[in-house]
């Protein structure tokens, strides 16, 4: 091949400065020395090209003719090769199809001679990433190399991204299964087979069926892979695994989210399965437990309580005035205990209703402003100014609307419960980073410092002055806090006594 | 003028016992007293009460099988049977539904905690002059 008459790496030295640095940066961004070989029978084009990218930090090899080059390819891999197309013997064709069939990912960027737009096409058509017709400068040979410099990155960010991603998931000890929108399984960790009793290794590229026999874990994708894209439910559901003979029963919670495309297409389905097993026989003792308090506390005192109303409406006979009013200020504690096992109870059953719930996509602000018109009348009946701050962008988050509806109502009515007449309690939504937030805001009585972290605390209620009067079981936060937790929220509170107080809860946003 | 009604009172809680055969006491009832579900079956087949008070859980038998029983045997199931019930938990140890016991078993039933005022007017309305 001697059809040039131009020298290509004339002017080599004078290159802008810019240029040059771009590839090296290219080059030293990726995690290896790139190693590049260059094929062609003037050994002009092969020093030259040599001498410009050893320069640019890469591993250099030449070959004169394709026989040479070949047996190069099959020693070693390369990330780039410059392969010129009319060489005497083995064409630069015939190179290119082996070259694809031994290393399908390296990038074969053609070298011609007579620049014809045929060759170049065929070249592409075979797999070539790009061509450089000769005669060409260095200029050309560095912008050519510097995109598939580029290509080379980003195949190997997708690579690392994958290889980091399945690290991480084959590590979890929850069970992950990814499926396409056709229901083969795109990925499957071991701890899901496992939990399943799968015994199979290899599992990418099978109908989920053949892997998952559970109807309850095929309905749940058949049923995410059919939600509109207008809405986006978590579907929850509790398996139950085993039980027979030699294995074990477990309780496996499962969780499936569809992901879809920037379209809203349903691209597939992510199956998350933990092991609640544990977790429920500890439900079930404190379930246990509840119930026996129930049956052994609240059930004598009401029936105390019961003999007492007798004795105090005059069956036991004549009482003085003295002895009503004992017997009165009796009844009234009894009662309070009464009430006290009985919110005791409720504690009990919403807390262990938390464990694998369902939740859904759920506007923040609308909940919000349902569950302040709710309290406007109590607000009004203590002339407290209760004021809806609309948000500046939709706050939206994954919830379960009972749960979070619960917690609104629960920091709406302390703030109103706790802030003296003619004061003022701000509702507020909005996005900080990946959080939905939502906040009330009160000018009420505050809590101490000292008082804040144990506000959150079973049967914790700050007494002040104030606040003494104000009746209640010390529950309420405790409940709400364990509905944020569940949500992989927080809560936070904000407070100067005598001047008011904040709360603020944070729920993940959406990320899918 | 007619004998008062006979009323028993069945729970496995003496307070329980004692606070409504107070009460009852102070409307011209007659009272039995039982505190187990045996206990009940003997009695009311000894004494033949007009209405019984029939709590659910209770040891050695349960309201509901003592409720069965008297329904059954045709000699006793004119009585009127008020059912105790902590509805939602307390039934659960039985095959009987809250919904049974209303409409196919006993004659009435109150929840737990009772409402003193409420049973007598269960009572009244069943066997009262």
């Amino acid at each position: 091949m001697s059809a040039d008459k131009e020298n290509p790496t004339e002017g080599a030295a004078e290159q802008p400065l810019e240029a040059a640095a771009s590839i090296r940066d290219s080059v030293e961004n990726i995690f290896f020395r790139p190693r590049l070989l260059v094929i062609d029978d003037e050994q002009r084009i092969r020093d030259a090209c040599e001498r410009m990218l050893s320069q640019e930090g890469f591993e250099v090899a030449c070959a004169p003719e394709g026989e040479e080059g070949l047996r190069l390819i099959e020693e070693m891999h390369f990330d780039i090769i410059l392969l010129d197309l009319m060489m005497a013997g083995l064409s630069g064709f015939d190179v290119l199809g082996r070259v694809k069939s031994l290393h399908p990912d390296t990038v074969v960027i053609v070298i011609t001679g007579y620049a014809t737009i045929e060759h170049s096409i065929e070249a592409m058509k075979k797999g070539a990433f790009d061509f450089l017709p000769k005669p060409f400068s260095p200029q050309n040979l560095r912008l050519v190399v510097a995109k598939a410099i580029e290509f080379i990155r980003t195949l190997q960010d997708i690579a690392t991204e994958k290889s980091r991603m399945r690290g991480l998931i084959n590590l979890l000890t929850d069970g992950v299964l990814a499926t396409d929108n056709q229901k083969v399984v795109a990925l499957a960790n071991p701890a899901f087979l496992k939990m399943l009793n799968c015994p199979r290794t290899s599992v990418q590229g099978c109908p989920v069926h053949d892997i998952v026999c559970e109807p309850v874990l095929l309905d749940m994708i058949e049923k995410a892979l059919a939600q509109p894209d207008d809405s986006l439910v978590q579907i929850t559901e509790e398996i139950r695994i085993g039980g027979a003979e030699a294995c074990e029963e477990a309780i496996l919670g499962a969780t499936c989210v569809p992901f879809r495309d920037r379209l809203g297409r349903n691209l597939g389905t992510v199956t998350v399965l933990n092991d609640i097993t544990t977790l429920k026989k500890l439900d079930q003792v404190k379930s246990d437990f509840v119930s026996m308090v129930a049956h052994e506390i609240k059930g004598p005192l009401n029936s105390v309580l019961m003999l007492l109303n007798n004795v105090e409406s005059g069956l036991a006979g004549d009482l003085t005035d003295k002895q009503s009013e004992i017997l009165g200020r009796v009844s009234e504690r009894v009662k309070s205990m009464v009430s006290l096992s009985s919110e005791l109870l409720d504690l009990a059953k919403i807390e262990s209703g938390l464990i694998n719930q369902e939740k859904e996509e759920l506007d923040i602000a609308a909940l919000l402003a349902q569950q302040a018109d709710l309290c406007r009348e109590k607000a009004a009946a203590k002339s407290i100014d209760l004021v809806l701050a609309p948000p500046d962008s939709p706050v939206v988050a994954m919830g379960n609307r009972t749960n979070l509806q619960e917690v609104m109502a629960n920091l709406i009515s302390n703030a109103l419960r706790y802030t003296p007449e003619g004061g003022r309690v701000v509702i507020s939504a909005g996005v900080e980073e990946s959080f939905a937030v939502f906040a009330v805001t009160d000018t009420g009585y505050g809590i101490a410092p000292e008082e804040q972290d144990r506000i959150f605390q079973r049967f914790y209620r700050v007494k002040t002055e104030q606040t003494r009067s104000i009746s209640g079981t010390g529950l309420g936060l405790a409940i709400v806090k364990s509905i944020v937790e569940t949500h992989n929220g927080m809560i936070q509170v904000e407070s100067q006594p005598g001047k008011g107080s904040t709360f603020k809860v944070y729920l993940p946003k959406i990320i899918i | 003028m007619s004998e008062p009604k006979l009323i028993m009172v069945v729970d496995d809680d003496p307070d329980l016992v004692e606070a409504v055969s107070m009460k009852l006491e102070s409307k011209n009832y007659r009272i039995a007293k039982a505190y187990d579900g045996e206990e009940a079956i003997e009695k009311i087949k000894e004494e033949k009460p007009d209405l019984v008070i029939l709590d659910v859980m209770m040891p050695r038998k349960n309201g509901w099988v003592v409720c069965d029983e008297i329904k059954k045997d045709d000699g006793l199931k004119s009585i009127i049977v008020v059912m105790l019930t902590a509805v939602g938990d307390a039934v659960q140890s039985t095959s009987y539904t809250h919904h049974e016991g209303k409409t196919t078993l006993a004659d009435d039933y109150i929840p737990k905690p009772i409402d003193m005022d409420q049973l007598m007017e269960i009572v009244d309305d069943h066997v009262g002059s």
